[in-house]
């Protein structure tokens, strides 16, 4: 019951959404200046800082909460991405030519090197409607997405490089598919901190662990405590999902007080012999660090219990149905977190089978994977809105590629990097809007085109980040997200 | 044709040829003007442009085409604003063009760029980026162009001011400290004489003696042997060999220590570490599809071996990159390649140029950082921003690795297999046949079970076809799989089916097959009557049609044939789930999943082809051409292989044989005493190995970006007299650590004066606490115990070369129980051993010549929760509590094996009263337990007390191990 944590407050009051966050989001000193220990023994060792590298935050830890460059229109992500590539014909791009010219050979050029040979155009086996005030279609595909319409904003111009999922994945994640950088959600973490120390600032729920794993989500040469904490991965249930060593099944949590009470002791007697202040910092940060593990033994746990959810809100992500039950709890916990003050949240859709990813079976693997998310995005976007967070949360959906609207085989469809969709919602977006198009056949983006490097620069621009700001100094020059691109689709901001 | 006029002249074949092709492929519009704009063009060099731009050409430009330049292109090519190197301000510049050549054709025979690029033609220039013009700006801009681009615009006053700049010029490179030869400096004279037991200690002391500041003194005996002990073998020392260095007093003591301790084989097994990270060591390959490199251990291994050897660090370098060429080239020489093909690569990249382009970039990276601690890296696209070093240089080395073949023949589907050396025996084959086809037997068993078990469940569908659609009456559209499930499993029907044909039903609501069921919605029964008759004439229908032509598949009655369809069609009503975990009972399931597991366990056990990682060479590139902007797709100009400018130790160019590579000419010129950069670089490195902070605080990079070396004329000195002692690390180890300033104390009495005049010890008043990485955390914590197996070398990743490691499915396989030193622990990008990950092993895919020290609550986390601690601690209580009787000798015991020494009364104190919480510290045996066992479980009164012991001990021991005075060197 959400209302149990209000008792605390002894009365409800109209804004008690914002008093239950303010109550979630409660900070300590922990985490920030443990990182900061890291920060600065890092910083000792000859690495300079640019003019634009992010300065300490008055409190003196890199992870708290900070001004940003721009006035925000967001403070924080969830990223429902969805692995293998969902085909954008079928779902927020309908092309009336595709059905037209149904079984006819493309009548425009291929691109220079395509993953598979390619067929004849297909048409989408899915309907499109016409939905909301907006009226903006729809397929089939997604009939509990649909309702909620007015409030995408929907981009059908995004392309990227790379046709293999690895460097797709790395492309969409850090901007870059040929070497190892920091993840937009390290990125952002380093540029604005978080507005909870408690827990970690970047999540990242059932993340798959093939085409790029842990460099989807790592901080490579950014601050140790900007790289995201993987909660569960890809082959796991998200029910059984947890950030590793949360737990010790074999000593109970008060003996490991004690434990941690003689560690400090120790900890404590060496650092009074210590005399220079250089081990001091970096003694008092381990000392500390100890506190804030056993706090996050208990703060993890907590966020992701969902025991005290209403029947309503089960209901609305899908957890009494076993099709949507695992995608919807995963939606569920990252509003949870979201709620709490974790700056960035993925949430991962892939099963065994690289989820979206039909080179065949077109019809069947896409009513699949989209029944599983249909109805737990949904119930997502209204509990947000429900809960005032919507106003302040960019919600992501996408996945790294489209696909093509020509056939591989007879009924699937190759990865399509040139042109596909992705959509945004609240956080500063204009709803029911349309931004960007592919061509007739939806092959290529064609008008207002955003590579994967733009949609970087406009997520940054709404959390208030400048792309061209956000540097970090490291073998020898400053580091962008965005590299040397990227341009903010200013025609999106609500 | 106008146009062949202007060739006229030109009577080569080639020539007509490619004018053929072009002349197919440009627009017809633009072809009848080619004589137009070449004279126009050829007006413009002349310089006479402005002057003679008719009036109506003028109204044309600034009504047409400014508007466009101005709206569309401006934002990116005008002013500061110049990408790709191109501005459109003026007809001039545009005809100067950027990176990619000129935007106006110059060579009559070539379309011009700028119209190239509108037109979305080719995929990689389409412009303006965000979207193709509309049709009539590009009317216009062809008709522009075909008018001779007349354009009224004068090119900007102060054009060369707005250039950014780039780099620095050969000639200051060739002044700058990195690039200049190695100096002989002298050793400094100091006044504390005393204190320099080895030179080094003067060029130190001198330093400290100018600021006014006094070293720390000498660390004590007991702090000595765990720092040198931890430093060069990753191992804490044991009891005895604490005892016995403490109690020898000979005046070499020490040095006896250091020479033992090099001698050991686990000095190859710390300081190969070492190098692995500069060599970005992995057993996977991580980035886009993680094989399995199944032989990269053999390049581990020779890495330990050469180190164990002392082999001349100038050969090392050799072998490491020329290997395969050198004479006397042999299997360990070979495996020594294995560095250039360590590298993560994409490995599913469709455009194999590409992938030849971007390996070629990372083994150039990788040797620039490696071995001369530049990044060469960044010269692949423009010449570099800050270091003197050209596109051309880069190029010039491309060219000796495009000449190297890094790639094997074969490929697996869309993924590529790096090349290996092999060793094998003939008589080795069958036995790796054998296996391999175990390993396809294993795997066909799986995916045939899964398609028989598909088809049949497929085939019990279509046989109950009319049930289902029975069934579907009784549904809502839009219930959940567990309401239907509710109704299919008592019907006998697949859950999953089932609710996929209501959906069905309901979207194909209008489709002529189902409005009867639509109708026929509230009489389920008469639902089954019908489509069951139908689907049995079907049946009928097909036996007869199979009789006749066994091949036929289609029926000639056009209501059985579209129910035909119907029900056969595999995205009709009926639909099998393709996941199997959808599709199958629990009992097919399980034994499906059964034969996967047995075949990937076939697989990761089978034995290897006798292999190593490597490179070798293939036909020879003497020249290739620059890639403007690091594209293989837009070339320019051709160069010649050579070595970069600024750092040529001959005025002589090098010669490189024919029919080779040229890798060996490389491998020659950096191993050569005359380099530069190669002993400076290594010799900084090994500095900062043994006191945690290089001389030059930046290992990868020695150009203009990076550091400035702490101690300039120490580090030349260094350098020269590494090269003099014949390369030797053992050499320049016992150099380092017989001295002085390596033997400090961690603390220093006059810390405040040292502290406000150099807080970060850049000096060295004091030596530097050390925090343990990751391998020596994790090797103590076993050594400790009594677990570790100190076995060397041999295949360590439990996978088969070119497995994969985790598939889509994101399981990983990969177990690190195994009480191996850390640096047998399989390395896996992408999904790292956890302790390895979370304190700082560098990313594998870098090379990395110094790890950060992080401190971060995970770490906690780890220490506190994992069981390697946990089962540690219990190991190393057990043993406390069986061989002594008594507490104080215990907590002896634990102090001297965790730490060195022997605790402090207040510890003692401390450590008692905390095992006192959780039994009394006597030998009282009637200690009675907390809880109440089974009766039958009831153990001995002394087994319980026992364990109890156990349990305090082990919960103490494990607190030990997370405090700082065993996390640290000091």
């Amino acid at each position: 019951m959400a209302n149990k944590d209000f008792g605390l407050f002894g009365q409800a009051t109209t804004c008690r959404m914002l008093r239950r966050r303010d109550m979630l989001q409660s900070t300590a000193a922990g985490f920030g200046h443990v990182a900061l220990m890291a920060m600065l023994g890092s910083l000792t060792t000859g690495s300079r800082a640019s003019a634009e590298q992010r300065t300490m935050p008055e409190s003196g830890s890199p992870l708290a909460a900070r001004m940003p460059h721009l006035p925000a229109r967001a403070k924080r992500i969830i990223f429902l991405f969805m692995k293998g590539g969902p085909s954008h014909v079928d779902t927020f791009d309908p092309k009336p030519l595709l059905d037209r010219d149904h079984g006819k050979p493309p009548p425009f050029a291929l691109p220079r090197v395509t993953f598979a040979a390619q067929g004849s155009l297909l048409r989408s086996p899915w309907k499109f409607r016409q939905h909301g005030q907006s009226g903006l279609p729809v397929s089939d595909l997604f009939p509990n997405v649909a309702q909620h319409v007015d409030d995408l904003c929907i981009l059908r111009s995004l392309h990227g490089t790379n046709p293999a999922h690895g460097g797709a994945l790395l492309k969409l994640h850090t901007g870059s598919d040929q070497f190892v950088r920091p993840s937009m959600g390290s990125w952002i973490v380093y540029g604005l901190g978080t507005e909870n120390e408690k827990l970690p600032a970047f999540l990242t729920i059932c993340p798959t662990l093939a085409h790029g794993g842990v460099n989807n989500w790592g901080a490579a040469f950014l601050p140790a405590h900007c790289q995201g904490t993987p909660i569960g991965n890809a082959s796991q249930s998200s029910e059984k999902a947890q950030v590793r060593h949360i737990r010790n099944d074999r000593i109970p949590l008060e003996t490991q007080r004690k434990q941690i009470e003689l560690i400090g002791a120790l900890n404590q007697r060496q650092l009074d012999s210590v005399r220079n202040s250089a081990d001091q910092l970096a003694l008092a940060g381990r000392l500390q660090s100890y506190e804030l593990a056993f706090q996050m033994q208990s703060t993890m746990p907590e966020a992701q219990n969902l025991s005290d959810e209403t029947d309503v809100t089960y209901r609305m992500y899908g957890l009494d149905d076993p099709i949507t039950a695992n995608f919807g709890r995963q939606c569920l916990m990252a509003r949870r977190f979201v709620e709490r003050g974790v700056r960035f949240v993925q949430v991962t859709h892939s099963d065994s089978e690289v989820q979206w990813d039909q080179h065949a079976n077109l019809y069947q693997g896409h009513t699949k994977n989209a029944a599983e998310v249909d109805k737990p995005i949904a119930g997502l976007l209204t509990d947000l809105k429900d809960r005032g967070l919507l106003d302040d949360t960019l919600v992501l959906w996408g996945g790294e590629f489209g696909r093509t609207p020509t056939a591989e085989g007879s009924n699937g469809r190759d990865h399509n990097p040139h042109g596909f969709t992705m959509w945004l919602a609240g956080g500063g977006v204009k709803g029911g809007y349309v931004y960007g198009a592919t061509d007739d056949y939806g092959y290529y983006a064609a008008v207002d085109k955003m590579h994967i490097h733009d949609l970087h620069a406009t997520l940054l621009h709404l959390l208030g980040l400048d792309h061209q700001r956000l540097t970090f100094h490291y073998a020898g020059r400053d580091f962008r997200l965005t590299d040397v691109a990227g341009k903010v689709a200013h025609a999106i901001i609500a | 044709m106008p146009c062949r006029t202007v060739f006229a002249g030109r009577s080569s074949n080639r020539w007509s040829i490619d004018n053929e092709r072009l002349i197919s492929t440009v627009h017809v519009v633009f072809l009848a003007c080619f004589s137009t704009i070449s004279i126009a063009l050829l007006r413009a060099d002349d310089g006479q442009a402005d002057s003679e731009i008719s009036d109506v050409d003028i109204e044309f430009f600034e009504k047409r085409i400014r508007p466009i330049l101005v709206e569309r292109c401006y934002e990116c090519h005008s002013g500061n604003q110049r990408s790709g190197g191109l501005s459109l301000e003026s007809r001039e510049q545009i005809v100067q063009g950027g990176d990619s050549g000129p935007a106006l054709a110059v060579d009559p025979g070539r379309e011009s760029l700028l119209l190239q690029a509108v037109d979305y033609g080719i995929a990689d220039l389409q412009m303006p980026p965000s979207g193709k013009l509309p049709d009539s700006d590009l009317v216009a801009l062809r008709e522009w162009v075909a008018r001779g681009a007349p354009d009224p615009r004068l090119p900007p006053k102060n054009d060369n001011a707005s250039v950014p700049l780039s780099g620095m010029s050969l000639q200051q490179g060739l002044e700058f400290w990195a690039f200049r030869p190695v100096t002989t400096p002298q050793v400094p004279e100091v006044q504390q004489w005393r204190w320099v037991q080895s030179p080094i200690d003067a060029f130190v002391l001198q330093r400290l003696e100018q600021q006014g500041l006094q070293p720390a003194p000498p660390a004590d005996k007991r702090t000595l042997i765990r720092r040198l002990s931890m430093n060069l073998t990753g191992l804490p020392p044991t009891i005895e060999e604490v005892d016995a260095f403490v109690h020898d007093q000979s005046v070499d003591a020490t040095e006896k220590l250091i020479d033992g301790l090099l001698a050991s084989p686990h000095y190859g097994v710390r300081w190969g570490r070492h190098w692995l990270d500069v060599a970005r060591y992995a057993d996977s390959n991580g980035l886009d599809e993680n094989l399995a490199f199944g032989n990269a251990w053999r390049y581990r291994d020779y890495v330990v071996n050469a180190l164990n050897h002392d082999k001349p660090y100038n050969r090392f370098v050799q072998e490491q990159i020329a290997g395969d060429l050198i004479p006397g080239a042999n299997q360990e020489t070979r495996t020594a390649t294995g560095f250039l093909s360590l590298g993560a690569k994409v490995l599913a990249e469709p455009d194999v140029e590409k992938l030849v382009m971007d390996t070629i970039d990372e083994q150039i990276d990788t040797v620039g950082k490696a071995f001369m601690g530049l990044s060469l890296g960044c010269a692949r696209c423009h010449d570099h921003k800050f270091d003197p070093l050209t596109q051309r240089d880069y190029y010039a080395l491309a060219a000796i690795f495009k000449g190297t073949r890094t790639f094997s023949k074969e490929k697996f589907g869309a993924i590529k297999y790096w090349y290996e050396h092999s060793f094998s025996q003939p008589e080795e084959l069958p036995a790796i046949q054998q296996a391999e086809a175990q390993i396809t037997a294993a795997k066909n068993a799986a995916n045939q079970f899964k398609s028989q078990t598909m088809t049949s469940i497929r085939q019990q569908a279509e046989r109950d076809a009319a049930k289902y659609l029975a069934a579907s009456a009784s549904l809502r559209p839009g219930m959940t799989l567990g309401q239907v499930a509710a109704v299919a499993e008592p019907m006998g029907l697949h859950p999953r089916i089932l609710y996929h044909c209501r959906s069905h039903l309901e979207i194909h609501k209008h489709a002529d097959f189902f409005r009867g069921w639509h109708e026929m919605l509230s009489q389920p029964q008469r639902i089954l009557e019908h489509f069951e008759s139908l689907f049995s004439e079907v049946q009928l229908a097909l036996q007869e049609a199979g009789q006749l032509d066994p091949k036929s598949v289609t029926l000639g009655d056009p209501r059985l044939e579209q129910a035909r369809r119907e029900l056969q069609d595999p995205s009709g009503f009926l639909v099998v789930p393709p996941q199997a975990e959808y599709a199958m009972d629990s009992e097919q399931l399980q034994e499906y999943h059964r034969l996967l597991d047995f075949a990937r366990k076939i697989e990761s056990q089978a034995i290897d082809h006798p292999q190593a990682m490597g490179v070798t060479d293939q036909s020879t590139v003497d020249q290739l051409a620059i890639h403007v902007r690091g594209s293989h797709l837009n070339l320019g100009e051709l160069v010649a292989r050579d070595f970069p400018a600024v750092l040529r130790t001959s005025t002589v160019g090098p010669v490189f044989p024919e029919g080779q590579s040229g890798r060996a000419e490389l491998a020659d010129w950096l191993a050569s005493s005359t380099h530069p950069l190669t002993a400076r670089v290594i010799v900084n490195r090994v500095w900062g190995w043994h006191f945690g902070r290089p001389l030059v605080a930046t290992t990868e990079n020695f150009g203009v970006q990076g550091a400035s070396a702490s101690h300039p004329e120490l580090l030349d000195w260094l350098a020269r007299r590494f090269m003099a002692s014949g390369w030797s690390m053992k050499w320049l180890h016992r150099l380092i650590l017989t001295s002085s300033v390596y033997q400090m104390a961690c603390e220093n009495p006059n810390f405040e004066l040292a502290q406000r005049l150099d807080p970060d010890n850049e000096l060295l008043w004091r030596f530097r606490r050390l925090r343990l990485d990751a391998e020596q955390l994790r090797d103590s914590v076993l050594a400790v115990s009594g677990s570790i197996d100190n076995t060397l070398g041999g295949k360590t990743v439990p996978l088969r070369n070119r497995q994969f490691v985790f598939d889509h499915t994101s399981i990983d396989h990969t177990k690190y129980d195994s009480p191996r030193r850390a640096l047998y622990l399989p390395v896996i990008r992408n999904n790292l051993y956890s302790l390895l990950e979370q304190f700082d092993f560098p990313d594998p895919t870098m090379p990395t010549g110094w790890r950060h020290s992080t401190t971060v609550a995970p770490q906690s986390l780890l220490l506190l929760n994992s069981d390697l601690l946990v089962d540690s601690a219990e190991q190393l209580a057990s043993r406390l509590v069986s061989s002594h009787s008594d507490d104080s000798l215990r907590l002896n015991d634990l102090f001297q094996s965790l730490l060195a020494r022997l605790p402090t009364e207040w510890e003692s104190q401390h450590c008692l009263q905390f095992l006192g919480q959780f039994y009394q510290p006597s030998n009282d045996l009637s200690v009675q337990p907390e809880f109440k066992p089974s009766e039958e479980n009831w153990p001995h009164q002394a087994d319980l007390h026992q364990q109890r012991l156990v349990d305090a001990w082990t919960l103490l021991a494990q607190s030990l191990m997370a405090t700082n005075d065993f996390l640290y060197v000091n």
